[in-house]
C-alpha cells in the first residue's frame, strides 16, 4: 500500500453565475521515502489537488464533492485524521512557491521553525530553539546559529526556501509537499534546493510530493510522475515511463514543447497550439481533445478513462481503448 | 567583419542607492552583428535586464559608448531622440500583465506606434493593425478587447506586434517568456523566430532559461554580477563552457530526460550570489569558484578572445591567459 | 453494458470554444460590479434624490426661506393649523367677581382662552398682600416648579390677570400662590390647566390671504394657517424651504470645493510625481508645509479679511479656505500613483514608440489613476459638508438669515428640549448625506479596486 492515496478527486470552486470544475477525477500515490512529481501547467489543478489534501481550500467557494486521500490508509481529506488529530504541518507538511509571502515578516526565522515544535510536539521554547537552529544546519544555511535570530527580510530567496525547509521538516513529516518550490529561483540555486530536498529524503526517508511545470527538474529527482491538464491526471507512471514510453498525446507535446540539449541534433520546437480549456464549461469529452493531433470522435464526447498501459502505468486516453485503430504506438516519438 | 549592427563598448551603468552605489552593468563590450540574435543569460544580480534598458536608453547609462551602425547613440534621451530611434530599436518586455495598459485595447496599444508617428492616416493605421494582429496569431475582433481578457500568452503577443509594428532592425527581448508556461513558451519563441526571419531583425534575446536561449540564440553572452564572462557560438557555450560559472551555470540546468541527470555529476556550487553592492575586488566569481588562485582575488580578468581559430570565444578568466 | 465508440479521426481545433461575450471596458465592468453591490446602488439612488431635493427643489417648494410666519413659530411637523377668525383684541378690565361666581372653583378662565388672551380669576386667599401667577408648560409636582411666573400683583384686592406673553395653542398650567406682605410665597397654590385655542383677527385672515372667501372673513370662521410640512424655526420660517436652501449651500460647498481642491491636487500631484527627483521633493515639502497650517485659523482669518456682513453669506470665504488648504492630500495621493505607474512596462514601452511626457501624462497616467481620485473625491464630500457643517454651526461661516444645515443645527440647539424637530432635521439630512457618499465611496472603491491590480 502506498504511503498517500488520492483516489478520484474532485474540486470545484464557484464563481459569479456557476461552478468551475477545477479538478475531475484526479487519482495518484506516493510511495514511503520516494519522489513523485505532479507536472502541468498553470491551470490544471495541481495546486488546489494538493491543497485540498492539506485542508487548506476555503470553503466557500471551494468545494471537495468526491474523493479520498489515505495516508496509511486512513482517510484525512480536510486536515486531520478522524480522530480529529491534526496532521497538516505533523504528518504532512508543505512549502510554497514564494518563501517571502508564506512567511511572517515579523517574527525571526528560528521562532517561526521552533513554532511547529511548541504547538504539535511541546516542546519548550528553549529546546525548540535549540532545535530550529540544528535544522537550519541541516538546510546547510550557513552560520545558523546567527541567522536564526534574524528576520525574512534579511534573507536571500534560496535562504528563505531552506528556511521554509526547515520549518516544514521540524516535525518529520513523513510526506512533504513542495508546491513549485523553486520557480522563483535561479537555476544554480535550484539545483542547490533540489539536492538538499533529495538529500533530506534520504535522512528522514521521507516521501515528496513536488508541484512543478519544468520537466528538468521532474527528470532530475523524481521517481514517479503524474502529468496534469485540465484538472484532470492524464498520465501516470515511473518517471522512465513518462519520458521514455509516454503514453499520452499531452506528454508528448509537452516535451515536443521543451527544447532538449543533446549535441550535434536540430531540434524543432513543436508548440501545442491552442489554449487549456475553460473549466467553468467543462468539456464533455477528453480535455485535450480541440488541442490533440491524435482525436477521435469518442475524444470529444465521452470522457476517457483510465487504460493500463505497462506496470504502474497508466493513460487516460481513447488511443489505449482495445478497439482503437490507431497504433498507440504512434504517439511515442523517440 | 563587417560593421555590427549594435557595437557596445565598455558599457557601464551604476545605480545610486543613498550611500550604495549598485553596479549593475560594469564595463561591459560586445557586438551584435546584423541578422544575429544573440542570447544574453545570468541569474538575479547579471545585470541583464539592466543592460538591455540601457541600450535602448530607457536607463541612462553611467559611462561607455553604444554605436548603432556606426553612430553613436546619445546618453540622455530626450522625446525627440526616442522617436528617431523608435523605427530602429524596440523592446519586447517581460511581464505580459503590465506592459499593456490595462485601459486601452489591444488595437489601440498596437496602432499606437503609428499614431505617434504622424505619417500615417488612420485609415493606414487601421488595415496594418489588422494585419499584425493576424500576424501575430490573434484574430481580428480581437482588437476592441481589454489585456484582462487575454491570457498571458496572447498579451505577449500583443506586445510583440506593438514593438514591431515600426518595423525595427533591432529588438531586445527582455525575459519575453518567463511568465508563459512551458507549451506557450515554444508558440511565441517559434513567433518570434519566424517574425524574425521575414522582417530580417537582430534581436537581443534576453532570458535565464539556458536551454531556450540555446534553442534560439546564435551566440550566446554569460553575465555575472554586471560583467560579461563568456561569450561564444550557443552550441559551443553550452557544450563545452570553458567559464568556471558558466560550467556552474549549465551544470546546474535540469534535463529532461532522467537518465542523462542520473548520469551526470552532481556539480557543487558554494554559497548564494552576492549582492551588486559590495562587489569584491578582483575576478567577481573568485569566492565561489572551484579554481580560484591568487590572483583571482586581486585582478579582475578582462574578456579576452580564446581559441580564435575554431570557434571565436570570449573569456574573462585567469585560467584562459 | 458495452458502449460502441466511434473512432473516427476529427480534426483537432475543430471546435476551440471562442469567448463571445461582449468586450467590457474598465468602466462598464465596475458599473457592472457596482451594481451588484445593493449598498452602493442604494446610496447612489439618495445621492440622485438629494441632488433633485436641492436643485428642483426650491422650484417646486416656492416659500421663501427667511419670511417669519409668526403665528406658527417652533411649530413641530403635522401641528393644528387651524385658527378661528374672531374680533380684534380688546382690553381688559379684571371685573369684581362675585364669589358665587367663582365656586366651587378657586381658579377660573374667564371667557374663551385664545392665542390673543388668557383671562383668569381666583378666589381671595385670606391673609395675602398679593399675588403671583405662574404658567408653565408641565403638570407642577411641586411647589419649586411652577413654570414660568408672570406677573406679581401686590394688590390684594386685584384677583384677576389677563396673559398675553408668546400664546401658543397648546394646554398650559397656571398656577396662582398667594404672597405674604413681604413678598414670600404662601403655603397653597391652586393650579388650572387652560387649552388654548388658536385665534385670528379679521383682518390678519384677510391680509394673509388664508380666508376662503374672497377678499373677506367672517367671525367664527376656521381658516387655515401655512402650511409648513417639515414644522417652522424659532423665528417662524419654514423648514422645508430652509432645508432646501440650506441643501444648496452645503453641497454647493460640499461638493464644489472638493472638486476643485481635487483638480489642484491632481495637477499638482502629477507634476511633482512625474518630475521626480528634486522638483518633487521641493513641491511634497510646500505640500507638507501647506499641511501644517491650522485650518480653523485660516478660516478665521479669511472671513475677517472678506470681511462678511449680515446679508452676505460667507460661502466664499469658506470655499477659498478650503481649497487652499485641503489640496495636499490629493496631491501625495496622486503622486504616489503616478510614481508607481511611471515604473510600469506599459509606460516604458510607450516612451520607446515616442511618446512625449505630456502624452505619457494625459494617456497614461492619468486614466490609470482615475479610479483613485474618484474614491477620493467621494471621500472628500462628506468631509467637505462635515466641516462646512461644522463651521456654520460654529458662527464661522454661513451669516444669517442664509440657511446652511450646519447653521440650522447651530440653532436648532437652542430649542431642543421644546422643539426638537428644529436640530433633528437638519442633523438627519447632514449625517444622511455623509453616510450616503461615503458608502458610495466604499462601493465605488470595491468596484474599482479589482480593476486597478491589472492581472487577472
Amino acid at each position: 500500500m502506498a504511503l498517500l492515496e488520492v483516489s478520484d478527486l474532485h474540486v470545484e470552486f464557484e464563481v459569479h453565475g456557476g461552478w468551475v470544475q477545477a479538478v475531475r477525477g484526479a487519482s495518484f500515490n506516493v510511495n514511503e521515502g520516494e519522489t513523485l512529481a505532479i507536472v502541468g501547467e498553470s491551470g490544471c489543478g495541481k495546486t488546489v489537488s494538493v491543497q485540498s489534501i492539506m485542508g487548506l481550500i476555503q470553503t466557500p467557494p471551494g468545494r471537495i464533492t468526491r474523493g479520498t486521500a489515505k495516508l496509511r490508509g486512513q482517510n484525512i481529506l480536510g486536515g486531520q485524521t478522524a480522530d480529529g488529530r491534526e496532521i497538516r504541518g505533523v504528518d504532512i507538511a508543505m512549502i510554497f512557491q514564494d518563501p517571502m509571502s508564506s512567511l511572517n515578516p515579523t517574527m525571526t526565522i528560528g521562532a517561526q521553525i521552533a513554532e511547529p515544535l511548541i504547538v504539535h510536539r511541546g516542546y519548550s521554547y528553549r529546546d525548540a530553539m535549540r532545535r530550529a537552529q540544528e535544522l537550519l544546519e541541516m538546510t546547510l544555511i550557513p552560520d545558523a546559529a546567527s541567522r536564526a535570530k534574524e528576520y525574512p527580510f534579511e534573507f536571500s530567496g534560496g535562504m528563505l526556501q531552506r528556511a521554509m525547509i526547515a520549518m516544514a521538516i521540524a516535525c518529520e513529516p513523513s510526506v512533504l509537499i513542495a508546491d513549485e518550490p523553486t520557480t522563483a529561483l535561479d537555476v544554480t540555486i535550484q539545483s542547490q534546493i533540489l539536492d538538499l530536498l533529495v538529500d533530506l529524503q534520504g535522512k528522514n526517508n521521507m516521501a515528496i510530493v513536488l508541484i512543478t511545470h519544468d520537466l528538468g527538474v521532474v527528470a532530475k529527482i523524481a521517481n514517479d510522475v503524474a502529468v496534469m491538464y485540465a484538472g484532470e491526471i492524464v498520465e501516470h507512471g515511473s518517471a522512465d515511463d513518462i519520458f521514455y514510453r509516454s503514453a499520452h498525446p499531452y506528454t508528448v507535446g509537452l516535451k515536443s514543447a521543451m527544447p532538449t540539449n543533446r549535441p550535434g541534433s536540430e531540434q524543432r520546437l513543436a508548440p501545442i497550439a491552442g489554449v487549456p480549456p475553460d473549466l467553468f464549461d467543462a468539456p464533455p469529452g477528453c480535455g485535450y481533445a480541440p488541442r490533440c493531433p491524435y482525436a477521435m470522435d469518442v475524444c470529444e464526447s465521452t470522457p476517457p478513462l483510465d487504460f493500463g498501459v505497462g506496470h504502474e502505468h497508466q493513460s487516460r486516453c481513447w488511443l489505449h481503448h482495445e478497439d482503437c485503430p490507431q497504433p498507440a504506438a504512434e504517439i511515442h516519438r523517440a | 567583419m563587417s560593421q555590427p549592427l549594435i557595437d557596445i563598448r565598455n558599457l557601464t551603468k551604476h545605480f545610486q542607492r543613498g550611500h550604495q552605489k549598485i553596479r549593475a552593468v560594469d564595463d561591459v563590450s560586445l557586438s551584435i552583428g546584423i541578422g544575429e540574435i544573440v542570447g544574453l543569460v545570468g541569474e538575479s544580480g547579471s545585470g541583464k535586464s539592466t543592460l538591455g534598458r540601457t541600450l535602448l536608453g530607457l536607463d541612462r547609462k553611467t559611462s561607455g559608448e553604444i554605436f548603432f551602425k556606426g553612430s553613436a547613440l546619445p546618453t540622455v534621451y530626450r522625446t525627440g531622440d526616442f522617436r528617431r530611434y523608435a523605427r530602429s530599436m524596440q523592446m519586447i518586455f517581460q511581464d505580459p500583465y503590465s506592459s499593456l495598459n490595462p485601459r486601452m485595447t489591444a488595437g489601440e496599444i498596437i496602432g499606437e506606434a503609428l499614431r505617434l508617428h504622424s505619417d500615417f492616416n488612420k485609415a493606414d493605421i487601421a488595415t496594418r493593425v489588422e494585419e499584425w494582429l493576424v500576424k501575430v496569431g490573434l484574430s481580428i475582433d480581437h482588437w476592441g478587447r481589454y489585456p484582462h481578457e487575454f491570457s498571458g500568452g496572447q498579451r505577449q503577443r500583443i506586445g510583440i506586434a506593438r514593438a514591431l509594428i515600426l518595423e525595427p532592425e533591432f529588438v531586445v527581448c527582455d525575459e519575453p517568456i518567463s511568465a508563459l508556461d512551458v507549451s506557450v513558451q515554444a508558440q511565441v519563441v517559434d513567433l518570434l523566430a519566424e517574425l524574425k526571419r521575414s522582417l530580417s531583425l537582430t534581436l537581443l534575446f534576453i532570458a535565464h532559461d539556458l536551454s531556450m536561449v540555446r534553442y534560439v540564440s546564435d551566440r550566446m553572452a554569460v553575465m555575472y554580477l554586471g560583467s560579461l564572462v563568456e561569450v561564444g557560438r550557443s552550441d559551443r557555450v553550452f557544450f563545452d563552457p570553458k567559464h568556471p560559472y558558466t560550467r556552474l551555470l549549465i551544470g546546474s540546468n535540469p534535463e529532461p530526460d532522467p537518465e542523462q541527470e542520473r548520469s551526470r555529476e552532481r556539480v557543487s556550487s558554494i554559497g548564494e550570489i552576492p549582492s551588486q553592492v559590495d562587489i569584491p575586488a578582483g575576478c567577481r566569481f573568485a569566492n565561489r569558484c572551484p579554481h580560484a588562485m591568487d590572483v583571482c582575488h586581486q585582478v579582475n580578468p578582462a574578456l579576452q578572445v580564446v581559441n580564435a581559430e575554431a570557434d571565436e570565444r570570449l573569456i574573462a578568466c585567469h585560467l584562459y591567459p | 453494458m458495452e458502449a460502441t465508440y466511434s473512432f473516427d479521426r476529427i480534426e483537432p481545433l475543430a471546435r476551440q470554444v471562442t469567448r463571445t461575450r461582449p468586450s467590457l471596458s474598465y468602466w462598464q465592468d465596475a458599473w457592472r460590479r457596482f451594481k451588484a453591490n445593493p449598498r452602493s446602488l442604494v446610496s447612489l439612488y439618495i445621492v440622485m434624490a438629494l441632488g433633485l431635493f436641492t436643485v428642483l427643489g426650491p422650484w417646486v417648494w416656492t416659500i421663501d426661506p427667511t419670511a417669519q410666519d409668526l403665528d406658527q413659530i417652533s411649530t413641530p411637523p403635522g401641528a393644528d393649523r387651524r385658527a378661528r377668525v374672531v374680533e380684534p383684541y380688546t382690553r381688559w378690565v379684571p371685573p369684581n367677581i362675585t364669589l358665587e361666581a367663582l365656586s366651587p372653583s378657586r381658579l377660573a378662565v374667564i371667557g374663551e382662552p385664545t392665542t390673543q388672551a388668557v383671562r383668569l380669576a381666583w378666589h381671595p386667599v385670606v391673609g395675602a398682600s398679593g399675588y403671583r401667577v405662574y404658567r408653565g408648560i408641565a403638570e407642577p409636582n411641586s411647589p419649586d416648579a411652577l413654570g414660568l411666573p408672570l406677573t406679581d400683583i401686590v394688590n390684594a384686592a386685584l384677583t384677576g390677570f389677563e396673559d398675553r406673553l408668546d400664546l401658543k395653542p397648546r394646554t398650559y398650567h397656571y398656577t396662582v400662590v398667594a404672597l405674604s406682605t413681604e413678598g414670600r410665597e404662601l403655603e397653597g397654590f391652586a393650579t388650572l390647566d387652560v387649552p388654548v385655542t388658536r385665534v385670528i383677527t379679521t383682518s390678519e385672515a384677510i391680509e394673509r390671504g388664508l380666508s376662503e372667501r374672497n377678499g373677506s372673513a367672517l367671525i367664527g370662521d376656521v381658516v387655515y394657517l401655512d402650511f409648513h410640512p417639515l414644522g417652522t424655526d424659532y423665528l417662524g420660517r419654514d423648514m422645508l424651504a430652509r432645508l432646501m436652501h440650506g441643501a444648496r449651500v452645503s453641497l454647493f460647498i460640499g461638493i464644489v470645493a472638493p472638486f476643485l481642491y481635487v483638480m489642484v491636487g491632481i495637477l499638482y500631484g502629477s507634476i511633482a510625481g512625474f518630475a521626480g527627483g528634486r522638483w518633487d521633493q521641493l513641491l511634497m515639502r510646500f505640500a507638507d508645509f501647506v499641511v501644517a497650517l491650522p485650518f480653523l485659523l485660516f478660516m478665521i482669518l479669511f472671513k475677517m479679511v472678506f470681511n462678511t456682513g449680515p446679508g452676505e453669506s460667507g460661502v466664499f470665504a469658506m470655499l477659498l479656505a478650503m481649497i487652499l488648504l485641503s489640496w495636499p492630500a490629493t496631491a501625495r495621493l496622486v503622486r504616489g500613483q503616478i510614481l508607481q505607474i511611471r515604473e510600469e512596462a506599459y509606460v516604458g514601452a510607450s516612451r520607446l514608440l515616442g511618446a512625449g511626457s505630456m502624452y505619457l501624462i494625459v494617456r497614461h497616467m492619468i486614466p490609470n489613476t482615475m479610479g483613485v481620485i474618484l474614491v477620493t473625491l467621494t471621500f472628500a464630500v462628506p468631509g467637505a459638508l462635515f466641516t462646512e457643517a461644522f463651521l456654520s454651526f460654529i458662527g464661522m461661516g454661513v451669516a444669517p438669515p442664509n440657511p446652511s444645515w450646519g447653521s440650522m443645527c447651530n440653532e436648532g440647539i437652542k430649542t431642543m428640549l421644546t422643539a426638537p424637530h428644529e436640530l433633528v432635521f437638519p442633523a438627519v439630512f447632514i449625517s444622511l448625506t455623509v453616510l450616503v457618499f461615503n458608502l458610495l465611496g466604499d462601493g465605488l472603491r470595491d468596484a474599482l479596486d479589482a480593476r486597478m491590480r491589472s492581472a487577472e
